[in-house]
Order: structure tokens, then C-alpha cells, then sequence
């Protein structure tokens, strides 16, 4: 009897002991759960994302963390799959109960995230999927933007292409999402700033299309002025191999979004083609502001190697919700999405806002073009032209109409 | 959108070259798929990754000897054998055991394989892009009636025959081809004789995914080397295999044309579908010869 | 090789069976009361797989078919509920009934072209076709969302919570599981059965082996858009890795798993590799390693499946048992 009462004591002590555990571990953290591709070719952008957020968590931890609590953060693998995504998110709500989502790199994903955040009412920091529908139609309180979007890019390639005497241009891109909605931006706008634009012919390529020759060598009996390429992530690397390996770059000059940003120069290094037109919102050589300096340093202290756009966005990422958490006061996801909502913080790339009307992140986006520089073991961009956020976010009149429908 | 376009006849002669280029690869990688399929009856969806690792290892090896051109012919011919020697390990060691199941458990073994090569690829190469430049004599571009021609895609076309005419001397003309094709209609027959079937079908097997390493290394320079590559070539090599007639190496051969061909031209007619042209080829084919156009082995 | 075995040959009486099956449907039934939330959900998506699954074997392990390509009609039948949902303003309830059935035309379709054909061929064929309409789902952007898919379905009210939906699964699946089982078991289940054994004999007496290979694809395809109506209602979204080849061999895979000569084999191996997937894919990046090498570990030795590897143990005693008196 005695056996079965000590027993019975000691289930009840480990049962207490956990359920306080849970309850206390409840109490003094902020927990985030990050959900984005760590598998497969996505996974080097979603690391750069993480190793800048956690750059920026252990300073924000070091110093106390907010409202006296220290950040945690789980991450989950979605593997680039919607299921597993979704799957993931429920979760981490449901399970892990983190107070706040932040991810992914795939739209596809990301809205269907967006989604199950907004009847969840879970705050959802978007770091790197650039479909305009997230803040745009899709947009609602609980979903924010943290990078630019294929409207930004449209619209700032636009202002720097009108500048430049390209007449005819031909429009070549990823059959996907990313790739129509990136064109069609940068060819609607380029319209309205410069009517006397022609398009000679468009060519689209699967995702994950191997070689370019075939389309490039299209591209070329055509002869236009100029080309828009629209292609990101896995595309960018064999498409600029074969505009080289084409001499597609000496003929014909064309226009890349991502073609000058860190990701898509270090690991084609020298073999790079120059004079490509690129358009990125962050490169760790510009602006020389001592912020950014000492942001560079402190990462590649960390991580041993330099900063891109993707690790500057999980650095100010993890920046923004802790002054929001500041500013709302408490654990709170309403107080915390009002906080965020119209937040500026100072970063490596200037100031930068939250705008309040669709909770679009502010990027300004600066167009350069590819060169070979000393001291560099691959292409930088020069003649780096500035594009203020101001100019290039899409209206309020158009996210309100297309919120609408 | 308001484009149109023009085809001109330059056009259309340097597109189809280039498509001839792709089809090389195409070739290279269905042949070795589909003698494995004809005389093992494996379909080996790990034939993609056995492709995809021989792109990396390419990458390693040319690095190791300093990138330059000694480093890549190095490497185009080591490395296939890389992958041949690895997957001389998994016939021994796995495959053997196996012969006498279902193609349901091979189908499904190979894909396990699939997801284990994935893994190991990750755990080996990381998950970052890797590039890698073609040799000094093979890079830039010549003029082809007027437009330029990578010569890195001239170098292809001309493998491409090299590779098939090795081929058919192999399957022609050596013992070990005659007793493979013995062995692809009756195994039983073959091990009747005396012949030690069990080596026969490593060899072949070998060759096979020695194929799929040498697709992978010569494809690296012109493209970037990255984990997925597996996932997008095994669908495209499977449809030639089957288009072709299965165990057919010409078969192969002219599925890869068909396919490559109908890709890089449906590019030139109607950009904006071009993805849809070599799946519907595909099917139209089968509809009207559901075992393929060539004879079958099996 | 595989001993392959009817479908109604265990020993224990009809009565014990149903015994169990109802203490079972009555645990699943209460518990999303005291389960968290997310155990709701996940069994719901359990339920949903088990159902893919158990209609891709009616093909597979009784029709004899190397249906390799089954996640098309899983994705098509839930592609029409959302697309009725969203693009029309039709009775919700009608995009429910229709996704199934489009599922099964289609079905229909591919099987009028596939069924001429035996085995290997078949499934390649399957597969080849089953590309095609993945390639149109995920081209055509202003149709079908392309590869963003179709996000934030507007299920109806009543089904679109987590409970709520986890019982409309529950209850279709139910009922579902108890036509297959019907099927399987009336005078077609058994000449499907007889065809899968020996198709050449079955010519021979003049059962149209043909048509009942048809019939049988129709089935397992509307019940894989049953399945798919039911994902849609538990996620609200669609997108067009639901019929990648990949997830078609995942489906195999489970059905490998669990036993595919057996009716239950497939739902079990869902079970499994759903769960593991979920729990275990949130703490390691190399589960689909574990994936693997379970797999590899199951082609070798346990080659019927768990319930299958069961079902045979217990047939072997009874059997022994049978002599001894």
C-alpha cells in the first residue's frame, strides 16, 4: 500500500514539475517559429535569412531581451512543398504555440501561410517570397512584408530602364509565378514612362530549365535593343553561364533583378558576364555608411563570410519584433501587429519603414551594373544608381482595388 | 502582351543545332536508363541522382587540379567512374539480392535509393550553387551563319555520336554485349550455358550508371551544379526511354531527338507553351504505339 | 514472392471484427475533445492519406495495376472543389460532389488509354499521362493559380474549423472505407481479385478483363478525388505538388508499408508514415533519409507490409493450430 502511495506522490510530483515547466517556460519567452526551405537549392538564400536573424537575436538576448523575456526561435523544413508548410505552420501554432511565424522563401507557401496566420490571428513576418499579393490582394492585418516584392522590382527596373536608350526590348523568363509577375511589372510601368517602348517577342522556360542556349540563341535572332530577364533564385546562375558562354552580354545589354546581388555573383566568381543591369536592395561594398560597415563585420566575424540581401533581412527582421514587442507593451499578437504596423528602425541600408496602409517593408533598390573589380574574387555592381522606396511601392489606390475584389 | 515574331531560316537551322546539343545529354543519360531497364529490368529512378552526382564530383575533381583545363578532362573522365564504381557497391551489395522481385519493389527500391543520394549529396557538397567553367579552348562562341554558337555545345554535339557509336560496338561486338542481349530474352537460358549471369548484370549495370556519371560531368560546365538536378532529368529520361520502346538504346537515341528536338524548336513557334510540346509529343506517341516506336528488348 | 491471399480469409468471426472496428471509430470519434488541436488535425490529415491510399490499392493490390501515377486524381478532384468554391457562386455542396466525379472521368479517360496495356507499361503510361495534366495545372496561371495554387478556399463555415472538418473527414472517410470494403467484396471485388492472379485464365473464361480493369481505375480514381475534396476542406488550399510523382510514389510507398494484399494494409502505413513525417520532419532535415532507409529496410525483409507480415503469422498458427487437433 505504502509502495502504491509513494508511487502515486511521485507521478503527481513529475506531472506538476512538467505542466509548471511548460507554464514557466511559457512565461518568460518570446518564442518565433520559423518555417523556410533548408533542403534543396532554395536552402542557401533561407541559411543567409537565418544566420542574419540569429546575428541579431543574440545581441537582442544579450542585452535582456524584450519586456524582460529572451527570444527563442524552432525552425521547421517545409522542403519547398505547400503541405509541408502548412503542415509545419499548424504545428508550430498549435503545438508549439510560438507567438509569432517568419518564412518562407516560396509565395506558393507563404499564401497559404498567410492565410492560416490571419484565422489564427498569429503575426507573420514574410523574409523572403516576393509574390505582390501577399501585401497586395491577399494582404491583410497579420502579414507583413520584409523584402521587396514583384511590384517594387517592376517598378524600380522601369525607372532605370527609361533612363537608358533601349527602344525594343524582348521579355525572357521563369514559366512560374515570380517570373509573369516580374515582367509584367516591369513592362507595364516601363509603358507608362516611356510609351515608345516596343516588345519584339517574349520566351519563357520551365523552372529549373538546365541550359539557355536554345532560348538565348532566339533571343538573338530577333535583335533587340535590349533584354528583360526575368528569372530568379536556381536560374540566375545558369542563365548569366550562358549569356557568357554566348557572348549574349556584348550583344544584346539586358536587365536581371537579382543578377547583382551577392548570392547570384559569389558563386559564379569570375565567369560572370559584365554589363549585365541588375537591381538588389542591399550589397555589403554600398552604401560606406559605418552602420553597414559594422554590420559586415560583425557578421562575417560570426559566419566567416559576407552579408547578403537575404541575411540583412533576417537581421532587421528579428530588430522589428522586438521593438514591436517594446512598443506594444506586452505578449500580445494585436498589439504586437499594431507596433509593427508604421515601425522604422535604423539598418545597414538606411531607415526603414513598415508602410502602415498594406505592411509592406519600405526597400529602396539601388541598379548597378557588373564589373570585375580589384580585390574581389567576383563581380561587384558600379555606377550604382539609388531608387528611394517612395518611388518604387506600388499605390494605395491599387492595393485598396485589388484588396477589394 | 502585343509581340510578334518572325522565324527566319538562320533561326531555325541554329535552333535546331542547339537543340541537337541538349539532345547529346538527353542521349547520354536514356541510353544508360534504358539498358539497365532492358537487360535488368530495373527502372532506376536513382539513374538522376547517379547523373546529378556526377556533375558534383566533376566539380570536386576539376577544382582539386586547379580548375583549368588538365582539371577538366580529368574530371570528365574520372568522375564517371566515380559513379560507376559507386554503383558497382550498390549492385553487389543491394541489387543482386533483388533480381527476382516485382518491378513494383525495384521501382520503389531505386527511389529509396533516390531519396538516400539526395541526402548524402547534402551532407557531402552543402547546399550552395556550384559553377564551373568550360576548358580554355571550349569557351566563348563562334559564328554559325551569323549568330554565335557556344563552342562548349559544338564540343556536345560532336560527343554525342562518339558516345552512341561506342555504344553500339559495345552491344554488337563484344561478349559481354552479345550475352547481355542474350540475357535480356532469356536469363534462364543464358545461366543454362554456363555463363555467370550475376557478373553479366553487374556490368551492365555498371555501364549503365556509368552513363548517367558521364551525362552529369559533361553537362556541369553548362549549367549551375545544385541538388534537384536529379528530380528534373529522371521524368525527361524516363519519357524517352518510353517513347523509344524500353531496353532500346536506339530507342533512346530517338526519343532524345524527338524530345530535345520538339523543346527547342516549340521555343522558336509558340514560346509561351513551349513546356507543354515535348509532354504532349509524348502522349500523342503513345496513343498511337503504346509500347513506343522502336521495338522493346522485353 | 509474395503469398497472395483474399480478401476475406482471416479466421476470426465477422462479429469480433465489427467489435473492434466500432470501439475504434468510437475512440476516433470523441477524441478531438480531449486531443490538443493539432492531434485533431493531424489524424484528419491521417484519415485523408489513409483514404488516397487504401483507393490507389484497389488498383494496385486487387486490380494487379501498377498505378503509379495516382496523386493526378487526388489533385484534380481537389482542384475542382476549389476552383467551384472560388471562381463560381454555385451551391458549395455541388463542388463537393463534383470534384469526385471529375476525379473519375478522368480516371476514365486515362484508363481507356492505359488499361491496352499490362504492368510496367501501364504504369509508365500512367505516368507519362499524369504529367501531361500536371504540366497543364501548373502552366496555366489564370485557371488554376499555376504554381502558387489556389490559397484561403472559402469552405463553408460548419466544416472549416479544426474539429469541424476533422469530423466531415472522419464521417466520408467512414463511410468511403465501407463502400471499397463492399466493392471488394461483391461478385466484381472477386473477379478483380481472380484477373490480378491469373489474367490470361480469366480470358479464357470469358470474364472481360479489360472492362473490369476500367471499372476498377474509375473507382480508385473518384475515390482519390474524395480524398482530394476532403484535403481542401481540412487546408483550404490547392496547389500542384499534390500531383507531383513524387507524392505518387510517397503513396506507394505507405501502401508498400502497410501490407498491400490487405484492405486496412494502406491506411495503417498512412498512419505511419504520416505521423513520422510530421513529428519527426520537425526535428531532423534528414527525414526523408529515415524515409529511405526504412523502406529499404521493408523491401528486404518484410516485403507483404506490417499487416501483411501479421495476417501471415496468424494464418500460419491458425493454420498449425488446425493440424494439431
Amino acid at each position: 500500500m505504502r509502495k502504491i502511495v509513494s508511487a502515486f506522490t511521485f507521478m503527481c510530483v513529475i506531472v506538476g514539475l512538467l505542466a509548471f515547466g511548460s507554464l514557466s517556460l511559457a512565461a518568460d519567452e518570446i518564442k518565433i517559429g520559423i518555417i523556410d526551405t533548408y533542403s534543396g537549392p532554395p536552402s542557401s538564400y533561407a541559411l543567409d535569412v537565418l544566420d542574419g536573424f540569429k546575428l541579431a537575436l543574440n545581441k537582442i538576448n544579450a542585452g535582456g531581451g524584450v519586456l524582460g523575456k529572451k527570444i527563442t526561435f524552432v525552425t521547421r523544413d517545409d522542403k519547398f512543398k505547400v503541405d509541408l508548410g502548412l503542415t509545419a505552420a499548424k504545428e508550430l501554432i498549435m503545438r508549439e504555440n510560438v507567438n509569432i511565424l517568419v518564412g518562407t522563401i516560396n509565395s506558393a507557401v507563404t499564401l497559404a501561410v498567410s492565410d492560416l496566420a490571419q484565422k489564427e490571428k498569429v503575426p507573420f513576418l514574410v523574409t523572403y517570397a516576393k509574390s505582390s499579393n501577399i501585401t497586395g490582394a491577399k494582404g491583410h492585418k497579420f502579414v507583413f512584408s520584409m523584402n521587396e516584392n514583384t511590384e517594387m522590382i517592376g517598378k524600380a527596373a522601369a525607372i532605370g530602364l527609361a533612363k537608358r536608350p533601349f527602344v525594343n526590348y524582348w521579355i525572357a523568363g521563369d514559366d512560374y509565378e515570380y517570373g509573369h509577375a516580374v515582367a509584367d511589372a516591369v513592362w507595364n510601368h516601363l509603358k507608362k514612362l516611356k510609351p515608345d517602348v516596343k516588345l519584339l517577342g517574349q520566351s519563357w522556360w520551365k523552372v529549373g530549365e538546365p541550359d539557355f542556349t536554345p532560348y538565348i540563341t532566339s533571343i538573338l535572332s530577333a535583335k533587340p535593343d535590349a533584354a528583360i530577364v526575368a528569372t530568379g533564385g536556381a536560374g540566375c546562375i545558369p542563365f548569366l553561364k550562358a549569356a557568357k558562354n554566348t557572348g549574349f552580354n556584348e550583344k544584346v545589354p539586358f536587365y536581371m533583378h537579382t543578377a547583382t546581388e551577392l548570392s547570384t555573383m559569389k558563386p559564379l566568381g569570375l565567369d560572370a558576364p559584365e554589363g549585365v543591369i541588375g537591381t538588389s536592395n542591399y550589397y555589403f561594398y554600398y552604401p560606406e555608411t559605418p552602420e553597414n560597415k559594422v554590420f559586415v563585420e560583425e557578421f562575417k566575424k560570426a559566419y566567416g563570410r559576407d552579408p547578403s540581401f537575404g541575411s540583412l533581412i533576417g537581421w532587421f527582421t528579428a530588430n522589428f519584433i522586438a521593438k514591436s514587442y517594446e512598443k506594444a507593451g506586452k505578449v500580445d499578437a494585436e498589439k504586437f501587429a499594431q507596433a509593427l504596423s508604421g515601425m522604422t528602425i535604423d539598418s545597414p541600408a538606411g531607415k526603414l519603414t513598415v508602410r502602415q496602409q498594406d505592411n509592406q517593408l519600405m526597400l529602396p533598390m539601388f541598379m548597378g551594373v557588373t564589373k570585375k573589380a580589384p580585390g574581389y574574387d567576383f563581380l561587384i555592381a558600379t555606377d550604382i544608381v539609388t531608387i528611394p522606396a517612395e518611388e518604387l511601392m506600388p499605390s494605395i489606390e491599387d492595393i485598396k482595388k485589388v484588396r477589394e475584389k | 502582351m502585343d509581340f510578334s515574331t518572325t522565324i527566319t531560316l538562320n533561326g531555325l537551322i541554329q535552333q535546331f543545332l542547339v537543340g541537337l546539343s541538349r539532345t547529346t545529354i538527353l542521349f547520354i543519360v536514356s541510353s544508360g536508363l534504358s539498358l539497365v531497364l532492358g537487360v535488368l529490368r530495373i527502372p532506376n529512378v536513382a539513374h538522376g541522382s547517379l547523373y546529378m552526382i556526377g556533375a558534383f564530383l566533376c566539380y570536386s575533381i576539376s577544382t582539386l587540379f586547379g580548375a583549368g583545363s588538365t582539371g577538366f578532362w580529368l574530371a570528365v573522365i574520372l568522375a564517371p567512374l566515380g559513379v560507376a564504381l559507386i554503383s558497382l557497391a550498390a549492385e553487389r551489395g543491394l541489387f543482386c539480392h533483388l533480381y527476382d522481385r516485382e518491378h513494383l519493389m525495384l521501382l520503389l527500391f531505386t527511389f529509396a535509393l533516390m531519396l538516400l543520394c539526395r541526402d548524402a549529396v547534402k551532407i557531402i557538397w552543402g547546399s550552395n550553387y556550384r559553377s564551373l567553367s568550360p576548358p580554355e579552348i571550349l569557351q566563348g562562341s563562334l559564328s554559325i551563319l551569323g549568330m554565335p554558337f557556344p563552342k562548349y555545345n559544338l564540343f556536345l554535339l560532336g560527343a554525342g555520336p562518339v558516345v552512341a557509336l561506342g555504344l553500339w560496338f559495345l552491344i554488337h561486338r563484344t561478349k559481354i554485349g552479345k550475352i547481355s542481349r542474350a540475357a535480356a530474352v532469356d536469363r534462364d537460358m543464358v545461366g543454362a550455358v554456363g555463363i555467370n549471369v550475376s557478373w553479366v548484370f553487374a556490368s551492365v549495370f555498371v555501364i549503365g550508371c556509368f552513363l548517367a556519371g558521364l551525362g552529369g560531368a559533361l553537362v556541369a560546365p553548362t549549367q549551375n551544379i545544385t541538388q534537384g538536378m536529379d528530380h528534373t532529368i529522371i521524368m525527361e529520361a524516363f519519357l524517352i526511354v518510353i517513347i523509344g520502346g524500353l531496353g532500346n538504346v536506339w530507342g533512346a537515341l530517338l526519343g532524345a531527338l524527338i524530345f530535345g528536338l520538339t523543346d527547342s524548336i516549340g521555343i522558336l513557334v509558340w514560346p509561351q507553351f513551349s513546356i507543354v510540346f515535348p509532354y504532349a509529343v509524348v502522349v500523342i506517341v503513345l496513343i498511337f504505339r503504346p509500347k513506343g516506336l522502336l521495338k522493346a528488348t522485353w | 514472392m509474395v503469398e497472395r491471399q483474399n480478401l476475406v480469409a482471416s479466421g476470426y468471426s465477422r462479429l469480433t471484427w465489427l467489435a473492434i472496428g466500432l470501439g475504434f471509430l468510437i475512440i476516433l470519434a470523441v477524441s478531438p475533445l480531449f486531443l490538443p488541436r493539432f492531434f485533431t488535425y493531424l489524424l484528419a490529415l491521417i484519415l485523408i492519406t489513409g483514404l488516397v491510399t487504401t483507393s490507389l490499392n484497389i488498383a494496385l493490390g486487387f486490380g494487379g495495376m501498377y498505378q503509379f501515377h495516382h496523386a493526378v486524381f487526388y489533385g484534380v478532384g481537389a482542384y475542382t472543389v476549389a476552383l467551384m468554391l472560388t471562381k463560381t457562386s454555385l451551391p458549395p455542396a455541388l463542388g463537393f460532389i463534383l470534384g469526385p466525379i471529375v476525379s473519375g472521368i478522368l480516371a476514365l479517360v486515362m484508363g481507356m488509354i492505359c488499361v491496352r496495356l499490362s504492368k510496367l507499361y501501364f504504369g509508365m503510361l500512367q505516368l507519362s499521362l499524369g504529367s501531361l495534366v500536371w504540366v497543364l495545372v501548373f502552366r496555366w496561371y489564370s485557371f488554376t493559380g499555376g504554381d502558387d495554387g489556389l490559397h484561403g478556399v472559402p469552405v463553408p463555415k460548419l466544416i472549416s474549423s479544426v474539429s469541424g472538418s476533422y469530423y466531415f473527414t472522419l464521417i466520408v472517410t467512414v463511410i468511403c472505407l465501407i463502400l471499397m470494403y463492399v466493392i471488394l467484396n461483391a461478385p466484381f471485388g472477386r473477379i478483380l481479385q481472380a484477373i490480378r492472379d491469373n489474367p490470361e485464365r480469366s480470358e479464357s473464361v470469358g470474364v472481360q478483363v479489360r472492362l473490369h480493369q476500367l471499372v476498377t481505375q474509375v473507382i480508385a480514381g473518384f475515390f482519390a478525388g474524395v480524398a482530394g475534396v476532403l484535403f481542401v476542406t481540412v487546408e483550404g488550399s490547392t496547389f500542384p505538388d499534390m500531383m507531383s510523382w513524387t507524392l505518387s510514389l510517397e503513396f506507394l510507398i505507405m501502401c508498400l508499408l502497410g501490407g498491400w494484399f490487405t484492405f486496412l494494409g494502406p491506411m495503417l502505413g498512412a498512419t505511419i508514415i504520416v505521423s513520422l513525417r510530421t513529428l519527426l520532419g520537425g526535428y531532423t532535415e534528414y527525414w526523408t533519409m529515415v524515409l529511405a532507409i526504412i523502406l529499404m529496410l521493408l523491401i528486404f525483409f518484410l516485403p507483404e507490409g506490417v499487416l501483411g507480415y501479421f495476417e501471415g503469422l496468424y494464418r500460419r498458427r491458425s493454420a498449425s493450430l488446425a493440424e494439431d487437433r
